[in-house]
């Protein structure tokens, strides 16, 4: 095993994850595009399904001309997918937006983003936060493209629960204990969308934001489990792996299929 | 695996308390199977009629995208030549048996099947790389390992088998046979990998190769699988296959998220599945 690094050696293998990242990036902005034209598609082809399947007669007939499918105005004969779509891309924004807030709240105390802070723990904030900014970034152009607003707040539910974590926050354990939190709660959203949204771009745009949720959680498990141990010195990179006890290998991955019993609702973070 | 304790863990917490704190995550996994068991027989009430009636389509569908989707880091360690599947072992030296044609024109597993079978096929590989690691390291061929570095192997080879089962239990409700060995293209040159490890990092990388691999694939089948139960699946087994590469990129000093975006270009193509 190799010796710990230091903080500098630390950014250097951040820098050739941005290298790394960089590349990935390109073909994100393709798929993305992508993604985007594969929905418009759709929404065209739903859109001449649905003005014939649903004439105002039939809709009034089958009675489901109300509140909800007036909202959508002059959109309303692209009714079945794209709005349900736009919601879910809004939400993951505002979930998104939250998580880049909280981080960055986050890096303002001492112990995660200053003087006294682990130089890993800062260096995985400062990424993690980037990171979502990607995916909200992501998650907006998508609604944009595809005739929707950008969601810029944050997610409307548990924005108030981070605002009263945030006081209380007395250490490091306190802000992974709600890092994990919002990254658990994310990429349930997101696993679960995977199976609500409608064509296949955008359900590989979820799952591939999902699968970064989820490595994020699992090294805040690996770190929460040794700041509960009182071994902070181990959360170095490499850690000391002789040094760990054993049940510290396999406390970043619980379960053997990740839940979607916390996800957001699709329509959760939708602009209203 | 046999970890050798050369050194007492230097820490506050005692093995007790990180195991209770384990155990109430393994209670949690157990809450969460039910909902995938359901999710999975909807998925086989659903997949024989779907796949026999877009299995053409599908395939032609999933040969297109072969040019895009790409073996990565494991296509790049394996010939064109290996055809050849192995059963999970427990011996220290794995070797490839069941030899098929890569092509496997005659395949029973079909559209959807397809995809289906490959997962389980892939998790048996992973299965079979974890349990040669332990064989290797009961062996002494890898140095010392770390405690920790032991847990690691046997949980994640528990949740691929997990979701080997998972997948097979789809196969054996559609009336095909389930995957029990590792019918691919590229398991020889895998095994022949792991055969040929000396330490932990050799197979950690190894091992990494192969769940970034699991995921890249996982994430090309959310977006192509076309009934709902196997798109769920597909994406709830892939941000598992995801945090066991984060903890073993962090074991070896790497960046453990590197990507903001999990790809598909290290996916292992359906046309890798030799059965």
């Amino acid at each position: 095993m190799q010796q710990p690094i230091d903080e500098r050696q630390f950014v250097g293998l951040l820098e050739e994850s941005d290298d790394l990242q960089s590349d990935a990036m390109k073909t994100a902005r393709r798929d993305l595009n992508e993604y985007v034209e594969a929905a418009q598609q759709a929404r065209v082809e739903n859109a001449a399904q649905e003005s014939r399947l649903f004439t105002p007669s039939r809709l009034a007939a089958a009675g489901v001309v109300g509140a909800g499918l007036a909202a959508y105005g002059a959109s309303a004969a692209f009714a079945a997918d794209v709005p349900s779509d736009v919601m879910a891309l809004q939400t993951a924004a505002g979930l998104e937006n939250l998580a880049v807030f909280t981080y960055k709240t986050a890096l303002t105390l001492p112990f995660i983003g200053g003087s006294s802070a682990n130089g890993v723990v800062k260096a995985f904030a400062m990424k993690t936060m980037a990171q979502h900014t990607e995916h909200g970034a992501a998650f907006n152009a998508a609604a944009v493209k595809l005739g929707g607003k950008a969601q810029t707040a944050t997610d409307p539910k548990y924005t108030p629960i981070v605002s009263a974590a945030v006081p209380k926050i007395k250490g490091p354990a306190d802000v992974v204990g709600l890092a994990i939190t919002l990254e658990d709660i994310a990429a349930q959203t997101y696993v679960k969308d995977v199976g609500l949204v409608s064509t296949s771009e955008l359900r590989q745009l979820f799952a591939s934001v999902a699968g970064v949720e989820s490595q994020h959680k699992a090294i805040l498990l690996a770190v929460q489990a040794l700041l509960a141990g009182g071994a902070p010195q181990l959360i170095a990179l490499p850690p000391d792996a002789a040094k760990l006890p054993a049940a510290a290998g396999k406390v970043g991955f619980p379960v053997s299929f990740y839940p979607t019993s916390m996800a957001a609702p699709v329509n959760e973070g939708a602009v209203k | 695996m046999m970890a050798r304790r050369d050194k007492a863990p230097e820490m506050a917490i005692t093995e007790g308390e990180l195991l209770s704190m384990t155990n109430e995550l393994d209670t949690m996994h157990r809450q969460t199977f039910p909902d995938v068991r359901k999710t999975l027989d909807e998925f086989s009430a659903n997949v024989v009629a779907i796949s026999t009636k877009q299995a053409t389509a599908r395939r032609n569908f999933l040969m297109g995208m072969g040019g895009a989707v790409l073996l990565g880091t494991v296509a790049a360690c394996t010939s064109s030549k290996s055809n050849s599947g192995t059963s999970p072992t427990t011996s220290s030296a794995i070797t490839p048996s069941g030899s098929t044609s890569s092509s496997a024109p005659s395949s029973p597993y079909t559209g959807d099947l397809q995809v289906v079978a490959l997962a389980a096929a892939l998790e048996n590989l992973a299965v079979t790389a974890y349990k040669g690691a332990l064989a290797a390291a009961s062996a002494g061929k890898l140095g010392t390992v770390p405690p920790a570095v032991a847990t690691f192997v046997t949980t994640a080879m528990a949740q691929h088998m997990d979701h080997a089962s998972a997948w097979n239990g789809v196969l054996t409700k559609a009336k095909l046979p389930a995957i029990t060995g590792t019918p691919l293209t590229i398991t020889a040159d895998q095994v022949a990998m792991l055969n040929a490890a000396k330490s932990v990092p050799d197979v950690a990388r190894l091992a990494l190769s192969l769940e970034n691999a699991a995921a890249d694939t996982y994430t090309f089948a959310a977006a192509n699988v076309t009934d709902v139960g196997g798109i769920m699946t597909a994406a709830s087994i892939q941000p598992v296959e995801t945090m066991h590469a984060a903890i073993l990129s962090f074991i070896l000093g790497e960046y453990p998220v590197p990507l903001s975006f999990i790809g598909i270009d290290k996916a292992v193509k359906p046309s890798a599945l030799t059965a």
